[in-house]
């Protein structure tokens, strides 16, 4: 699949998707990019370079904390995780998000059949 | 959040670890190191923009730029210093002279008495229609004529304060206080002339004053036969006894009558009247040892006579009283009293009370000068819009200029606010220059301005400081200056078409938005020739008034006079020890070689205030005329003529038959055309049994003030004591030269007569008459700095305005020039355009020059207000003016080389 085909990120829904792969505990940038994009089965396009000022400001926000630390190939990298009010923050945004894609889900209708 | 902050380096670390992450990855893959490495760099895409993006998040942006903006703006504004200096400068002068203006606004109208609780503070005052006066004071709020309410007394009857005193629910105190004029108060041997306030006992505890040293006055110290004791200023004391609390205990002799220091009022109390500051208070009833010499009004008797207005009253109401409530419940009671007590006031007019707002004590210096602050401050505001409106359209030509470079901008994605906020941060640091140094320029004018007003007067107490609060109206004056005068351009500037703004060849051909700009800057300068029409317009009718009342025929010669004051009664002279004195004096002062003649009069013609006592002709027909007593020879040394009989002179003495000289409008109100000589007068208020032979009738003379008219007048030879007996005099010395070179003779002439006798108040009788019209003259001074100011302002904008008008068309001129227009008809067109704005300038000035010059009729003297001569003038100097501004341009216009401008083209 090249990058063209895949899809852009809708305004605002990156910072749900990194608290979202850190649920399953401490990654750093390079290891949420790549969870982002397997997760999503390649689907998505996230471009590394706009993670970083998100990162920045869930970590401003509190929802996030940040230290540095080492990755299992023996690199420096600065790792993440959830703080309490980040989880909070998620189960907020995936609820809005779930009513949200619902809704557009019911206007659109049903999928037409794949021809 | 108090987190620590992190670093753009520590930013960029996390970036590069991210990009070997990946490389790794790529590399377990399979792929070769450099290929790994693009493919990571080109799945991070733009790292400058993450940086950026980083960096814009760490900081406050509008501070950065804010900072920008102002660096900016600090360059381009040393790029063009005259520019900067010409409008800074223009926005000085109008910064600071609002500065100065409005500091003494503050000081006069909004500055509370320093006492406790000012608001619950009232006075009294009673109003009635005609304009009666029977009584004294030494504050000027005694009678007045109030624009609003008529004719005002601010002195009762003492009996009136008793019967309020006795009878009131409404006010916690109440309390009266009178001045006493000028004392002769001798400490530890010294003497000097001292002013004191007489007050009742409830004065310091009414006001709420504490004392700083021994005790303040109370009501077992205000009656007949109490112990003489004193308070003194603080002031005093520091200067008579080093220190306050010397000073209680000790004797001083008031008036050579021993009184004792009592206590020392704090330092920043001046009493309630900033126009009269006492160095000494006195209890009221101690009047009766020191003005026991008064037969006039003798003390004993002005605390019973319901028909002499003395006393001063002030009071502190009850929590949660109003004004009208306490007028409610007194006047009825006034009214019932005067029905029954007064004895000469008209039945039809008896004065009503009125209960007004005393917090800021006594409003004399308020209705003397908040007027005329208000007129100056109107004044100053159109030189600051005038400024303004320059600076405007200055920065309107140069924006034309910038045209290109802000389409540059606006095109390569620069915010439209954004450029705007920083023209305005531009103008804005303009006017905060323009602002400090007419902050600096008002701390210089405010004391010019103290000078001019006090004009010699020592005690002078009008202070005007400059305080945060004056400050605050500054800094908030500049900023927003800056954002009036910078508002428009910037808007116009960015309205720019940025295609058709980008698409000129060079800014000189410029004509987008060149409609927009030339209209507003248009409307601009008609606005600034119309306000300096207003300001000009003033000024020329205060000169005007200020020439009126200098070439007022007076009726005496004013010239070559000196004279000054002395009050031998202070040394313990009594009645005929002292005429005799006063006569031994005058003889003396007359043999100096140099003087020609000399003599002496209870009050100076002019400029000492006014006497009026009512006189019957044969006993009837009794009228309110002026009095002075006078010595001998006075109409030869004031050099009025006489007219009919003789002069007062050497025969007129103590013992011999009673005479009086009348002025020439008493003969006729009195006698018609019929003579007067031989006729006999009475004074039923000074001298009721006397009869007053008039052997003299002498030219009219003005008297008191230069603009009152010439009203009746009596001279009475102060020697007969026909007024009463005499207290101080004024000796008129008529010199042949200079009379200031008199004084040293004069004051030793004194001196060897009685070294304890102060001579004071020496001035030319020129000097006198200066003093009186005061308030003229620097109303005048200042409206002409004002005018000339307005008018360099508004030539300075016409020119240049005018002269980047002229560079801006110099293609146009040269094409005209080329098709065979000569220099003249070049010149005319450029000046033609000045002639149509100043035209339409003077156009819109005029109606509002009308209007305006009404709210000035009261300061004006024998010049109406649309007075067509100052109106011609006015205009005739503003067109040439900017005539005078346009003629350059023009000439400049005219020498266009057409080869050059078209090739420019």
């Amino acid at each position: 699949m090249s990058t063209q085909e895949r899809l852009e990120l809708l305004q605002g829904t990156l910072d749900l998707l990194i608290l979202r792969t850190l649920v399953f505990g401490p990654q750093h940038g390079q290891g949420i990019a790549r969870a982002i994009q397997q997760t999503s089965e390649d689907e998505l396009l996230v471009e590394h370079g706009a993670l970083y000022p998100a990162l920045q400001r869930l970590e401003d926000r509190g929802w996030i904390d940040a230290e540095w630390g080492t990755s299992a190939n023996n690199r420096r990298a600065r790792f993440y995780k959830l703080t309490r009010a980040g989880r909070k923050q998620l189960l907020r945004e995936t609820t809005k998000w779930r009513r949200l894609a619902a809704a557009i889900g019911r206007i659109l209708g049903p999928e037409p059949e794949k021809g | 959040m108090f987190r620590h902050r992190r670093k753009q380096s520590d930013f960029n670390a996390e970036l590069e670890a991210h990009l070997e992450l990946e490389t790794d990855r790529l590399v377990e893959q399979g792929l070769g190191v450099k290929e790994a490495r693009f493919r990571a760099l080109h799945a991070f895409g733009n790292p400058t923009r993450a940086r950026e993006s980083f960096y814009e998040s760490r900081r406050w942006l509008a501070w950065d730029h804010l900072l920008q903006d102002l660096r900016y703006a600090g360059r381009t504004m040393l790029n063009n210093k005259a520019f900067t200096a010409l409008a800074a400068l223009s926005l000085a002068l109008g910064i600071g002279a609002n500065t100065a203006i409005y500091s003494f606004l503050n000081a006069i109208l909004l500055r509370s008495l320093p006492v406790s609780d000012p608001s619950s503070l009232v006075m009294l005052r009673w109003h009635t229609h005609g304009s009666e006066m029977h009584g004294m004071g030494f504050h000027d709020d005694d009678y007045f004529e109030d624009p609003q309410a008529g004719f005002t007394g601010g002195i009762f009857p003492f009996p009136a304060f008793e019967l309020i005193r006795q009878n009131n629910s409404v006010f916690s105190s109440i309390f009266a206080y009178q001045g006493t004029g000028n004392l002769n108060l001798v400490i530890d041997g010294q003497a000097e002339q001292a002013k004191a306030e007489y007050v009742s006992g409830d004065y310091f505890h009414g006001l709420g004053v504490p004392p700083v040293a021994g005790r303040l006055l109370g009501a077992e110290d205000d009656h007949a036969g109490a112990p003489a004791v004193a308070i003194l200023s603080f002031a005093l004391s520091q200067k008579r006894f080093g220190e306050a609390r010397n000073a209680v205990g000790r004797p001083i002799l008031i008036n050579g009558i021993p009184f004792t220091v009592a206590g020392v009022i704090p330092p920043d109390f001046f009493g309630v009247d900033a126009d009269l500051v006492p160095d000494l208070y006195l209890p009221m009833h101690s009047n009766l040892l020191l003005d026991a010499a008064n037969s006039y009004s003798p003390p004993a008797r002005r605390y019973v006579d319901p028909n002499v207005d003395w006393v001063e009253i002030m009071a502190r109401l009850r929590p949660g009283l109003s004004l009208a409530q306490a007028q409610g419940s007194l006047a009825p009671l006034f009214h019932r009293w005067e029905i029954t007590a007064t004895n000469s006031r008209p039945r039809t007019d008896l004065p009503r009370l009125a209960v007004q707002n005393g917090g800021r004590g006594l409003d004399g210096l308020r209705r003397k000068y908040s007027k005329p602050l208000y007129i100056l401050l109107a004044l100053v505001s159109l030189i600051l819009a005038i400024a303004c409106a320059n600076i405007a359209n200055l920065l309107l030509a140069r924006a034309a200029c910038r045209n290109r470079e802000i389409a540059v901008r606006l095109s390569v994605g620069a915010g439209r606010l954004r450029i705007i906020r920083q023209l305005l941060t531009e103008s804005i640091l303009l006017a905060s220059v323009g602002g400090a140094l007419g902050v600096a320029l008002a701390i210089w004018g405010t004391r010019s301005l103290t000078f001019l007003l006090a004009n010699g007067r020592e005690n002078f107490t009008l202070r005007a400081d400059l305080n945060w609060h004056v400050l605050g109206v500054a800094a908030a004056l500049s900023v927003l200056t800056g954002i009036l005068f910078g508002l428009a351009p910037a808007m116009e500037s960015t309205r720019a078409d940025i295609v058709q703004a980008l698409k000129e060849s060079s800014a000189g051909t410029a004509h987008s938005g060149s409609v927009h700009h030339t209209g507003l800057s248009r409307m601009l300068m008609v606005a600034q020739i119309a306000f300096a029409m207003l300001i000009v317009m003033a000024a020329g009718l205060f000169v005007r008034t200020v020439s009126n009342l200098e070439s007022i025929d007076l009726g005496f010669n004013r010239e070559n006079l000196l004279t000054f004051q002395l009050d031998a009664s202070q040394g313990g002279r009594r009645s005929s020890q002292l005429i005799s004195f006063y006569h031994e004096l005058r003889t003396r002062f007359s043999e100096v070689p140099g003087v020609r003649t000399a003599s002496f009069s209870n009050l100076p013609l002019m400029g000492g205030g006014r006497f009026f006592t009512t006189v019957a002709v044969a006993g009837v027909n009794p009228k309110t005329s002026k009095v002075m007593a006078i010595g001998p020879d006075f109409f030869k040394t004031m050099q009025i003529p006489i007219l009919l009989g003789r002069e007062i002179d050497g025969r007129d003495r103590p013992g011999s038959s009673l005479t009086v000289v009348v002025n020439e409008a008493f003969a006729r109100a009195n006698f018609a055309t019929r003579n007067p000589l031989g006729e006999h007068l009475t004074l039923p208020h000074e001298c009721e049994k006397c009869s007053i032979r008039i052997v003299g009738v002498s030219g009219n003379v003005r008297q008191g003030e230069l603009k009152e008219d010439v009203s009746p007048m009596v001279y009475l030879p102060l020697s007969q004591g026909t007024l009463g007996p005499a207290g101080g005099i004024i000796y008129e010395l008529r010199a042949t030269g200079n009379p200031l070179s008199y004084i040293h003779a004069a004051r030793e002439i004194v001196h060897r007569a009685d070294a304890r006798l102060p001579v004071s108040d020496v001035k030319t009788q020129s000097a006198l008459i200066d003093n009186t019209i005061n308030q003229e003259i620097v109303f005048a001074r200042l409206c002409s700095l004002f005018a000339l100011l307005a008018l360099a302002i508004a030539g300075i904008g016409l020119y240049g305005t005018m002269s980047y008008n002229v560079v801006r068309r110099t293609g146009e001129i040269g094409i005209r020039m080329a098709l065979g227009a000569q220099r003249k008809q070049v010149i005319r067109m450029v000046l033609g355009e000045v002639i149509v704005l100043a035209a339409a300038g003077l156009a819109t000035g005029v109606p509002a020059a009308f209007a305006a010059s009404k709210l000035i009729k009261s300061f004006l003297f024998g010049v109406e207000p649309n007075d067509p001569l100052t109106f011609t003038a006015t205009a005739a100097t503003l067109a040439s003016v900017a005539l005078l501004a346009g003629y350059v341009p023009a000439r400049n216009a005219s020498r266009i080389d057409p080869l050059m401008a078209l090739r420019h083209e």
